[in-house]
């Protein structure tokens, strides 16, 4: 009888679970619920002054307590986001959670999409000037602007928001570095002196560490607070709720400074999924509103549905393969030129990328200020490679090159093998190693006459200027950090510096030097530069007014979009 | 008094096994070429920024001292801080976790309610209709992978039918309208208990096609196991004294056979509990359930070793929990079963 009794038991807690499993089939009519929602749309159009004016009037209202009111679908905006999003403090943010902080957070000023007339424009300053030099910075701020906390947002809470992101020096923090001292003039004045000449205004436009939030915020409830799921800016959405890795709620900030009309979607929708076939089944199933990843193979297909759009835009991140300008045989510039016309760029292109891609002018990538089709590009032509093999003192090749490139990364690998292939036809053996990123990295950043030949990265701006890509990649450097090709030219360092000084002030003349700056690399051959990509978004076709601006990559101003 | 001995000694036992556990993972992690102070920076640290991170993590301390360090304040319940999102890992865990033994333990409901009884039936009539239809069953999900059987559920209940949600684990318009309260992290239960009907009815819908993907290798397990040893045990002579005592075939069957079969199939069950523990990351990834597969997997591509180390440490500990647990119940139903 002893015995019996654990069996019985067992015999219970399967019963009990088969009678919690029979609680399942009853939730099928979940289905229900669900359809009227889809019904609810056209309802909505039948009778649009009638049932649906009041509730969309209270809704703002509403947004404290979001259960209140159902939101209707057509209000809610969802993206759905391949990847997950890391850290959501303002001050130290440095990754994919910028979809979000944009909408949330504002800057000082704003980077205009390409194609604009003027490059900035104004958000949280109305209007700034510098001295002649740029090293002193005086930025009027707007009047009437609230915090989600209900925080006047002022040149206090603008000096604390940048000291902080300084003092914790995390993330993208050092774009601040030339700032040396932020002075309160007024309550909306506000004077930055720099140590040094900066673009202060471009700098304040950056898509990461140049946040404006809320002091008080900050201050009594710390950063975790924000991760788990708050934001405190003065953006049009606010967080509503956040399930760490799974989906993220932004509601409508009623007080926000630039108002509300009719048409704004109430709801954001941040849902993380990182697998691409359900990426693309959510678009168009209609569950999603917006994504990006899908698999490049399937985008004619996406295209030739009528209820989505597919948005194919320049991106500000390009593919280059940094060659080992200290060590034999790389160190002969004969020899690097040689590389640079042994890649066939068009072919690539066009039988890899497709349209995900465009061959590149020289570092700075297409669409960014700086950028010129006056920088030469190198062509596929291998009758040229082999003379300038034959001068350099190696008419059949006959060494060996370690080109290193992110594992996992399939169109840095396609790079590799078809390069290994052209290169095999020069006599020259291409071995490509796929490392992770921290460890092609480590290898790159020891003695460079022990480190590989050729260094395949993407590269993207921290800081919307031409210099971010020179100075990082190309500029001497005591330490190696970016700069993979060991490239060292008194000359070219100079030439860049003053740019980037200047650019405050004589946007014009910068433009002309870091031109020329990228024509001394591009004849220097330092480095191949394969293509710059484009950014491929999906939308549903009834989302209207979305803009491309690769200066915030991925990001999706929600305030600007109507359904 | 030989249980609380037997008891004692598997929990110390469990402790050096944590303890060696820990050790190998913290030096592999570490000893992988990767900066973890450049990582904690972010994507593009300065020299100065690498140097003051350097030191604020104690990456410049010996190894030995690290893990020291480590270990100190995982006896205070502190597992650190992942150096990619910098936030304390238990907070990160305290969603992860139950998302993923919500998961497992419905694919393990789903598993060993319909593993063991078929199991039981398919012994009894040997050869017969629903025998033939089990052993295929089993073979098909023992030997499906997981990543092809996830796809194809997606592809029937969601791309062709309609019936049930892709992915996650509440829907959008839950979440906006009926927004869940986290109190144990286990959904279905959550809303359960806070009388959120419509919130319970989509938590458990999300739940199906992934618990059954995941379901599908212990499913085909335990109904092989029970199978062959209900076979087995129809054969002893003490059955034949119940049949000729003319007890009910019912009783037979799922009291008196099962009891004395279950015993293999039990070690199954705990075993198919960790493996599912471990297997749901590639379930995870496919229905994007925010759970420890996908956190690891995370974890691992950008070498936050903090967090391969907590993972590791915690499927050990499931691991060692539930073997002792179930070598207990073992004990409980068959007093021959020595524990030593």
């Amino acid at each position: 009888m002893r015995t019996a009794n654990p069996v019985s038991r067992w015999l219970a807690v399967v019963l009990l679970i088969a009678l919690l499993a029979s609680c399942a089939p009853p939730a099928t009519p979940t289905q229900a619920p669900a359809q009227p929602v889809q019904t609810e749309a056209p309802a909505a159009t039948e009778a649009p002054a009638a049932t649906e004016a009041p509730a969309a009037t209270e809704a703002p209202a509403a947004t404290e307590p979001p259960s209140s009111a159902e939101v209707p679908r057509s209000k809610v905006f969802v993206y759905a986001h391949p990847t997950t999003f890391p850290d959501l403090n303002p001050a130290t943010s440095y990754s994919n959670d910028l979809v979000v902080m944009a909408n949330c957070y504002e800057g000082l000023t704003f980077y205009n999409p390409p194609g604009s007339a003027e490059i900035l424009a104004p958000k949280l300053a109305v209007s700034w000037e510098s001295n002649p030099e740029t090293t002193e910075w005086t930025f009027k701020l707007r009047q009437g602007v609230k915090f989600h906390d209900g925080e006047p947002f002022n040149a206090e809470a603008l000096k604390y928001s940048i000291e902080k992101t300084k003092e914790l020096a995390v993330g993208a923090a050092y774009i601040w570095d030339p700032v040396q001292e932020i002075q309160v003039v007024d309550e909306y004045t506000v004077k930055f002196n720099l140590s040094y000449a900066a673009p202060l205004d471009l700098i304040a436009s950056a898509n990461y560490a140049a946040w404006i939030f809320s002091p008080k915020a900050y201050e009594e409830k710390g950063a975790d607070w924000f991760n788990e799921g708050h934001c405190a800016g003065t953006g049009p959405y606010t967080i509503e709720s956040y399930e760490r890795g799974s989906r993220l709620v932004m509601g409508r900030f009623a007080d926000y400074w630039g108002g509300w009309k009719e048409g704004q979607f109430e709801k954001v929708v941040f849902e993380l999924i990182e697998d691409p076939v359900v990426l693309q089944q959510k678009i168009e199933s209609g569950e999603a509103d917006f994504t990006y990843q899908v698999a490049p193979d399937n985008l004619p297909a996406l295209r030739n549905n009528p209820d989505l759009v597919v948005y194919s835009n320049p991106s500000f991140q390009n593919l280059v393969g940094l060659l080992n300008t200290v060590k034999p045989p790389l160190d002969n510039k004969l020899v690097r030129q040689a590389l640079s016309y042994s890649f066939p760029y068009e072919q690539f292109i066009q039988g890899v990328m497709g349209e995900r891609a465009t061959q590149s002018y020289g570092p700075v990538p297409v669409g960014m200020w700086g950028q010129s089709k006056d920088v030469p590009q190198y062509h596929y032509d291998l009758e040229k490679a082999k003379s300038l093999l034959t001068e350099a003192g190696y008419p059949d090749g006959g060494f060996k090159l370690l080109m290193t490139f992110a594992t996992g990364d399939q169109d840095e690998q396609q790079v590799g093998e078809l390069w290994k292939a052209e290169l095999a036809k020069l006599g020259i053996e291409l071995e490509i190693q796929g490392l992770n990123w921290e460890a092609q990295w480590d290898l790159g950043k020891s003695d460079p006459q022990k480190a590989q030949d050729i260094f395949v990265m993407y590269w993207w701006p921290d800081l919307i200027s031409p210099y971010s890509f020179l100075r990082s990649m190309f500029h001497s450097e005591d330490e190696t950090l970016f700069n993979l090709a060991y490239y060292k030219n008194p000359q070219f360092d100079e030439l860049i510096d003053q740019a980037n000084e200047i650019s405050g002030s004589d946007r014009e003349k910068a433009t002309q030097m870091f031109i020329e700056a990228q024509k001394m690399l591009v004849d220097d051959a330092v480095s191949l530069f394969f293509y710059d990509l484009a950014n491929i978004h999906i939308a549903r076709a009834d989302v209207k007014g979305f803009v491309d601006n690769p200066a915030y990559p991925h990001v999706v101003f929600v305030y600007s979009l109507t359904r | 008094m030989q249980r609380w001995e037997y008891i004692l000694k598997r929990l110390f036992l469990a402790i050096v096994v944590l303890f060696s556990v820990s050790l190998i993972t913290f030096f592999i992690a570490r000893v992988l070429p990767s900066d973890p102070a450049a990582a904690w920076v972010g994507p593009r640290p300065t020299q100065e920024q690498i140097a003051k991170a350097t030191q604020t993590l104690g990456l410049d301390q010996p190894l030995y001292i690290q893990y020291w360090r480590y270990l100190t304040s995982l006896l205070h319940g502190d597992l650190g801080v992942s150096i990619k999102s910098r936030q304390p890992i238990l907070t990160e865990l305290k969603t992860y976790l139950p998302a993923t033994l919500e998961l497992v333990i419905a694919s393990m409901i789903i598993g060993e309610l319909i593993g063991i009884p078929l199991g039981v039936l398919s012994g009894a009539w040997k050869g017969g209709a629903l025998d033939n239809f089990s052993r295929i069953l089993a073979v098909a999900c023992v030997s499906l992978p997981t990543f092809f059987l996830g796809l194809l559920l997606q592809l029937i209940f969601f791309a062709r039918l309609k019936l049930l949600p892709i992915s996650g684990r509440i829907s959008n318009e839950i979440a906006i309208n009926y927004p869940v309260t986290p109190i144990t992290g286990f959904y279905t239960v959550d809303t359960l208990v806070a009388g959120n009907w419509p919130a319970f009815q989509d938590a458990l819908l999300h739940l199906i096609l992934p618990a059954i993907t995941l379901a599908a290798f212990g499913l085909g397990l335990s109904i092989r196991m029970t199978r062959a040893s209900i076979i087995e045990t129809l054969n002893e002579k003490y059955i034949l004294a119940a049949r000729v005592a003319g007890l009910p075939r019912r009783t037979i069957l799922f009291v008196l056979a099962l009891k004395n079969a279950i015993m293999p199939t039990l070690n199954v069950v705990g075993l198919s509990f960790v493996y599912s523990l471990t297997g749901s990351i590639l379930v995870e990834v496919i229905f994007s359930w925010p759970g420890l597969g996908q956190y690891l997997t995370n974890a691992v591509l950008s070498l936050d070793f903090p967090v391969i180390v907590s993972v590791t440490l915690i499927v050990t500990v499931f691991y060692v929990v539930v073997n002792l647990v179930l070598d207990l119940i073992q004990a409980a139903i068959d007093p021959r079963v020595a524990l030593s």
